[in-house]
């Protein structure tokens, strides 16, 4: 008996010896992962987290066109599959704070808002790379952070965002419009001063075209930072950074940045392109777009007729949202024509009539209209006149929205069934609180 | 480490030479049959204390050898055991086997390497044997089969889709996240029983919207096997029974014996089954008037533009069921299967090969499995048995494109805001008309896409059992088992160009390849030790490994050129992989003492550890201990009116891995312009995540009566869930979505009532039934972190919520009531019950039926939501409530303001299967047995439930069964047998 026991003991002994030196751990076979990154980062790690930022800005902009243009009733947005792009949006029913219009964009920007965090940190860290070099990572960093936090803040308004988020277990404070906008012309700001003597040596794209070494980068910084002065109120200083931006009164349109889309691998497609004529899931011009524009207006193109209307819980349209051409067309971050219609406020509400009259016929004759004209020029008249270009020039492009509440117009916008509301504000989502 | 090599040398020496042990033999030859005299088939005869043994042959017969003053066993499922002391005058046996209806004979496994009588065992452990699996009607494949026959399951069709797709969960929840499914064993192979997604979020992108889930309803692995080939199935339901299984067995062990040689003459048996498949149920379509179609819009021209459509189609007699056309095929189905078992008393084998085809309630889906199978049993020396068990099975799996999506592709979705007085038919140059109503034309997909899932499969399980010590009261045996599965899995998902729903990606091919590696071993000592009669000890431990290696790569090609189905012959690719691996150790020893033959305990404890665990290297304990006294066997026990009277407790622990991948936190790939780059993935790691943790405590009694004709076993059991493993939602402000977090507990307690009975025993007319009755409540006892919606699409259409002190599978939703939020239902059943009879006359003619009843539990019903938003909804110009308007348009007015709607009561009864067979017996010298028969599966199923059935879950395999976006329509099947022996 004790034999036996002996064996036993023995055979399992010399498995167990065995097996304790058999153990391995796999790691994650599928993904690097952030300690990975933050470990001393090499150029190439760092540039992978640029483009990974530059890659996630895209993810749900469709979405957040689709908000803003269907609460600003610049278009309807059906959908076969989801019935509140036409109930919660148009404000039929209640806007939910766990709506996928909300919970999505809000997501997949703050994650944009991390990866920047986490550049920042990798490049805080890295001995790797130059002084001038981290200088550039960052002011990269911090802008892109700017601009994502704004989107949302654009969503949420006087509900307001989280700016201080770079510890995800200690996240700061929900602050209210002001302050946001506050915190986001402060980063830009911070970004600006990083980018003087930056060496921007990373690869920004084809989005980036003619603005991807610090001086042009720097033009991009500012021209964002013009849109958060007027949103501020802030007329001087919009002009001012309108002054170290690309605004060119003279130039192209679309000179500008973009998001860009491809079909690479990994790459994405523009979500905010649709065949025209479809049907189901559609994207459709307010029927308002062609019966208030001039006549004569080339950006009736942006609307193109149907060959059949059509139809959704009682609302229908004959013309299809016809802004983005094709899967892989670029939708724009910020580009001249927006530029020059800042020129345009800041100028309005500074008193400089003539200069903001000559800025809007400049958009007017660049889209075919004559010069405006008004015997007695004034300021409501002006931000009338230069809300109703930037609604044609800036269409479906995510501004409307913003542009009537910033105004309180909101409720010149058009209601098409009883019971419908126009939404000032989308609520923070549930997971928030 | 001398020590070690000296032992491990005797061992071997043990190993080579055992034969001398015995020394003299006789021969005895005998003849087993039942208590009618009819001749038993297949019984094993064996010899008590060795592993000599033989089976019987056709007429009941057998031949042995044997050692002087031997004792004989004789068993056979489903009768008593007899034991037979031997003496040198026996020669020849007449043996009658006595009926067990309460099958207090059968052996039962409780240990990695040690089974017990169901009269000693502490667990109530379902068995299926195969008649009860295959013999009725049967089912599609394998896992379809369990349905309805597991008392403590909650079994459940995800998809009525060819191939299959079956969730089972045991004795209620075992996690939420984590693997809810329990562990397959098959002939000591560890079967991988993972769904491989397809892949068809690209086309349908249902993860878009409200749920990131795919949604793509993959079936399950485990289908793949072959019913016809099982033996019997063991159910161990939780962590009591299966804590010896360690980290894997959380969600209980489903341990399935194949079918293994038979000693004598070989046997030829072919069958042929030969039916049809059709659907169970249709909703049925809104029939337009002119002004119900000029009211699809709005718009004045367009109104008058669909009511000239709809009168143009009228008068041309072309107004459509599309629902009809679409699902309303009937499938031809075929299973052919030819099988041959032999062996002398050294070597026996069982070789089968089968082949399935079957078309689908859809055009162009459709099933296929062809399988072949060896199992092959040899005896080296008369102490040394090694039995090996292989399997190839090639499948194939149409499965058309059905469930969620976004983009109005998928068949449901397209048909839902399709009016009858569309044109969706080709025109005679074969042009499809573009789908004015959808983003799709469904008849279009159906007739051009391609959905199909691919599988071939090899797996080879081995069992060497080896006496290494004999003596007179004790014997040590050497065991070691194993096995592995493997597989290549190919989805291969095809759009052409011209489809409607093409338009931007202009052709679309989605493959992917997947190939699984699962290996595990088992090497154990077991000693036997009988100090006297009244005691006999079972020691046995041992070590275990378990691996698995998983890849999968999946292309996604847009653009791809016309009548090309290569990812190379496309404009844009995509591709993403996935790769799994984790290696399991597990250390075990347990102890079984039987007392008296009345008091059985049992001790056992197993460590394990597991790559998958935030520390990978500590070794984590669950223990298990069991109890069960049978009083009448005891001294003091009087009176005949119980044949057997036991009392048992049973408790044990065991866990449930962390997912895969949770202890990281990773970027993911996201590139934009041709740079590569990383985007931080939306999951925040954990690094100490540890494994959730169950007890289980089950206590019952089990008796029979009047001489074993009636038997009954009740048993209620409490699972506790501690650290229950949950996705906890974080502030997406801070750049997460979620982070797996060791969360709460949870716990389910139920109750398992189960009657074998056989009320009548004549010469002419047996009828042997069985009865179950279970139920199970769960209840979330702690949780630390805010209540988590979670399973469906949110609360606006109703959706499941973890939540301290409620049901863990509540489903909650909005309600225009004050309070806001509402619990309108609860996914578990209030019970369900079963009854499983065959009735057989003149032992020729046999009815056998399967009856189902699940009480309540409800489904989350959006399939008439969706037909009612596309305006196409039968019952959509109903005006039930008299206030004017259509019923359709009062529901869609209810959407955001209540989920009543949606959550809808699942009850049915269900005769699941039935069917009625003819054993014509021998005929003539070469036809050795004829049997005939006809059957028929979920002919008949009572529910008020409105959808297509309420056996439906969208979301596949895991926590929240029972969600209904146009699924799959479930099918009924009617099936002609015939199968002869030669």
């Amino acid at each position: 008996m004790k034999r036996i026991i002996n064996i036993n003991i023995g055979l399992l002994l010399f498995l167990a010896v065995c097996f304790s030196s058999c153990q391995k751990d796999y790691g994650n076979l599928n993904q690097p992962t952030i300690e990975s990154y933050l470990d001393n980062a090499s150029a190439a790690q760092l540039n992978n987290l640029v483009t990974g930022t530059l890659s996630g800005m895209r993810i749900t902009e469709g979405l957040y066109l689709d908000d803003i243009g269907a609460i600003s009733r610049e278009m309807y947005r059906f959908s076969g599959a989801d019935p509140r792009y036409v109930t919660d949006l148009l404000g039929a029913a209640a806007l939910s704070n766990t709506g996928f219009y909300i919970t999505n964009p809000w997501a997949a920007r703050y994650r944009v808002v991390k990866n920047c965090n986490i550049l920042l940190q990798a490049a805080g860290s890295s001995s790797l790379i130059s002084d001038a070099q981290r200088k550039g990572y960052s002011g990269f960093a911090k802008t892109m952070k700017a601009y994502e936090l704004l989107l949302n803040l654009n969503l949420t308004y006087t509900n307001g965002i989280r700016v201080e988020v770079s510890d995800p277990l200690n996240l700061g404070p929900i602050v209210g419009y002001d302050e946001a906008l506050t915190a986001i012309a402060g980063l830009l700001d911070d970004a600006k001063t990083d980018l003087g003597g930056a060496d921007v040596s990373f690869p920004l794209g084809s989005g980036f075209a003619g603005f991807s070494d610090a001086a042009g980068f720097t033009k991009v910084n500012r021209a964002l930072a013009a849109r958060v002065a007027v949103y501020r109120k802030q007329w001087s200083a919009a002009l001012t950074d309108l002054n170290d931006s690309f605004l060119d009164l003279t130039g192209n349109f679309y000179t500008g940045v973009s998001e860009v889309f491809g079909t690479g691998s990994g790459d994405q497609l523009n979500p905010a392109f649709f065949v025209q004529n479809s049907n189901g899931e559609v994207r459709l011009a307010h029927p308002s777009y062609a019966q208030d524009i001039e006549p004569g207006d080339d950006r009736i193109s942006k609307a193109t007729l149907r060959n059949s209307s059509a139809s959704s819980g009682g609302l229908t349209s004959d013309r299809d949202v016809w802004v983005y051409k094709s899967s892989t067309a670029p939708i724009p971050i910020i580009r001249n024509e927006e530029l020059i219609l800042i020129y345009a406020e800041a100028n309005i509400q500074l008193g400089n009539f003539d200069e903001a009259i000559d800025a809007i016929n400049t958009i007017r004759n660049g889209h075919g209209l004559p010069d405006y004209s008004n015997s007695e020029p004034n300021t409501n008249d002006l931000i009338t006149e230069m809300l109703n270009q930037r609604r044609y020039s800036l269409f479906f492009e995510g501004h409307r929205w913003i542009d009537m509440r910033r105004y309180d117009r909101l409720s010149e916008l058009p209601i098409d069934r009883e019971g419908d509301e126009i939404w000032d504000k989308m609520p923070v989502p549930l997971t928030e609180q | 480490m001398r020590k070690l090599l000296l032992l491990m040398a005797g061992l071997f020496c043990m190993l080579l030479m055992p034969g001398h042990l015995f020394a003299q033999t006789q021969t005895i030859t005998g003849r087993v049959t039942d208590a009618n005299g009819v001749p038993v088939a297949g019984a094993s005869v064996t010899v008590k204390q060795t592993t000599q043994g033989v089976a019987t042959d056709g007429e009941g017969k057998f031949k042995l050898n044997i050692p002087a003053n031997a004792t004989i066993t004789i068993s056979s499922t489903g009768f008593k055991t007899q034991t037979i002391k031997t003496d040198a005058s026996t020669s020849d046996l007449q043996i009658k086997l006595e009926e067990d209806v309460a099958k207090l004979d059968e052996v039962v496994v409780t240990g990695l390497a040690t089974t017990v009588k169901r009269r000693n065992l502490a667990n109530a452990i379902a068995t299926i044997s195969n008649k009860q699996l295959n013999g009725v009607a049967p089912a599609q494949t394998f896992d379809a089969a369990l349905n309805g026959k597991v008392p403590g399951a909650y079994i459940n069709a995800n998809t009525g889709a060819p191939g299959g797709g079956i969730s089972v969960k045991l004795r209620g929840v075992t996690s939420v996240f984590g693997n809810t499914q329990p562990l397959y064993v098959v002939d000591n192979v560890f079967m991988d029983n993972s769904s491989t997604s397809a892949g068809l979020n690209a086309v349908t992108a249902a993860a878009a919207g409200g749920n990131a889930s795919t949604q793509d309803n993959p079936s399950s692995r485990i289908a793949d096997l072959r019913a016809e080939d099982i033996e019997n199935i063991e159910i161990l339901k939780g962590a009591s029974a299966a804590a010896i299984y360690g980290s894997r067995a959380a969600a209980g062990v489903v341990i399935i014996t194949t079918k293994k040689g038979k000693q004598g003459k070989t046997k030829i048996s072919f069958s042929q089954d030969l039916g049809f498949v059709e659907v169970r149920k249709l909703l049925g379509v809104r029939q337009f008037t002119a002004e119900t179609a000029a009211s699809l819009s709005s718009d004045p021209a367009t109104s008058e533009a669909l009511k000239q459509q709809f009168l143009a189609a009228q008068s041309a007699g072309k107004l459509y069921d599309y629902e009809k056309e679409m699902y309303g095929e009937k499938g031809f189905t075929r299973n052919s299967v030819i099988s041959m078992t032999g062996g002398n008393d050294k070597t026996s084998f069982y070789f089968s090969a089968a082949q399935k085809k079957e078309d689908g309630i859809i055009a162009r889906t459709g099933y296929q499995n062809t399988s072949v199978r060896l199992n092959v049993d040899h005896r080296i020396t008369d102490n040394i048995k090694f039995g090996i068990s292989t399997n190839y099975v090639n499948s194939s799996a149409d499965r058309g494109l059905t469930g969620n999506d976004n983009n109005g592709v998928t068949y449901g979705i397209a048909l839902s805001s399709t009016p009858q007085f569309a044109e969706l038919h080709p025109d005679a140059a074969g042009n499809y008309p573009i789908n004015g109503f959808s983003a799709s034309n469904p008849i279009q997909t159906r007739d051009l896409m391609r959905n199909n899932e691919g599988v071939d499969r090899f797996t080879t399980g081995f069992n060497l059992d080896a006496i290494l010590f004999k003596g007179v009261r004790s014997n040590t045996r050497f065991i070691a088992r194993g096995g592995f599965d493997f597989y290549n899995l190919q989805t291969d998902a095809q759009f052409p160009s011209s489809l409607q729903s093409q338009s931007v990606a202009k052709g679309t091919s989605i493959q992917g390849f997947s190939k699984n590696l699962n290996t595990n071993f088992l090497l154990s000592l077991v000693n036997n030790y009988t100090p006297s009669d009244n005691l006999s000890l079972t020691t046995s431990a041992g070590v275990t490994q378990e691996t698995g290696d998983y890849n999968n790569l999946l292309n996604v090609a847009t653009q791809v050129i016309s009548g090309q189905g290569n990812v190379d012959q496309a404009g844009a690719l995509t591709a993403q992989q996935f790769r799994q691996k984790f290696q399991n150790d597990g250390i075990f020893a347990q102890e079984e003492a039987t007392i008296i033959d009345a008091i059985t305990l049992t001790a056992g404890i197993r460590f394990d550890r597991s790559t998958n665990n935030g520390d990978i290297k500590k070794y984590n304990a669950y223990p298990k201990a069991g109890v069960s006294w049978n009083l009448t066997r005891m001294n003091f026990w009087n009176g005949n009116f119980f044949d057997n009277f036991k009392l048992r407790a049973a408790y044990g622990q065991s866990a449930n891995f962390p997912a895969y991948g949770s202890k990281f936190t990773s970027l993911a790939v996201s590139n934009t312009g041709g740079f590569p780059g990383s985007l931080v993935n939306i999951q925040l790691g954990k690094s100490d995540i540890k494994p959730e943790r169950q007890t289980e405590l089950e206590a019952g009694l089990d008796f029979s009566v009047l001489k074993g004709r009636l038997s009954m076993e009740v048993s209620y059991y409490s699972k506790k869930i501690f650290d229950f493993l949950l996705l906890n939602t974080l502030p997406t402000s801070s750049g997460f979505s979620s982070q797996w977090v060791n969360a709460g507990d949870l716990r389910n307690r139920g109750v398992e009532i189960g009657l074998n009975a056989r009320p009548v025993v004549t010469k002419n007319f047996t009828w042997n039934t069985s009865v179950n009755f279970w139920f199970n409540r769960s209840r979330v006892t702690n949780l630390t972190i805010p209540p988590v919606v979670l399973g469906s699409f949110g609360l606006a259409l109703g959706s499941f919520r973890i939540e301290e002190g409620k049901s863990a599978t509540q489903i909650v939703g909005i309600t225009d009531e004050p309070q806001g939020i509402k619990v309108w239902g609860d996914q578990e059943p209030d019970f369900q019950m079963n009854t499983f009879n065959e009735l057989t006359f003149k032992n020729k003619l046999s009815l056998r039926f399967l009856l189902h009843w699940k009480k309540g539990g409800e489904n989350i019903n959006l399939t008439n939501l969706l037909n009612d938003l596309g305006q196409t909804s039968p019952n959509f110009d109903n005006d039930d409530n008299k206030n004017g308007v259509p019923d359709g348009f009062d529901r869609i007015g209810r959407i955001g303001v209540t989920a009543q709607d949606f959550v809808e009561n699942s009850g049915y009864l269900r005769l699941r299967e039935i069917g009625l067979y003819y054993n014509f017996g021998t005929m003539g010298k070469v036809v050795k047995g004829l049997r005939a028969g006809v059957s028929l599966n979920n002919f008949l199923t009572i529910t008020n439930y409105s959808g297509y059935d309420p056996e439906v879950s969208n979301f596949g395999t895991g926590f929240s069964t029972g969600v209904d976006v146009d699924p799959f329509p479930a099918s009924k099947r009617a099936t002609f047998h015939i199968s002869i022996d030669l």
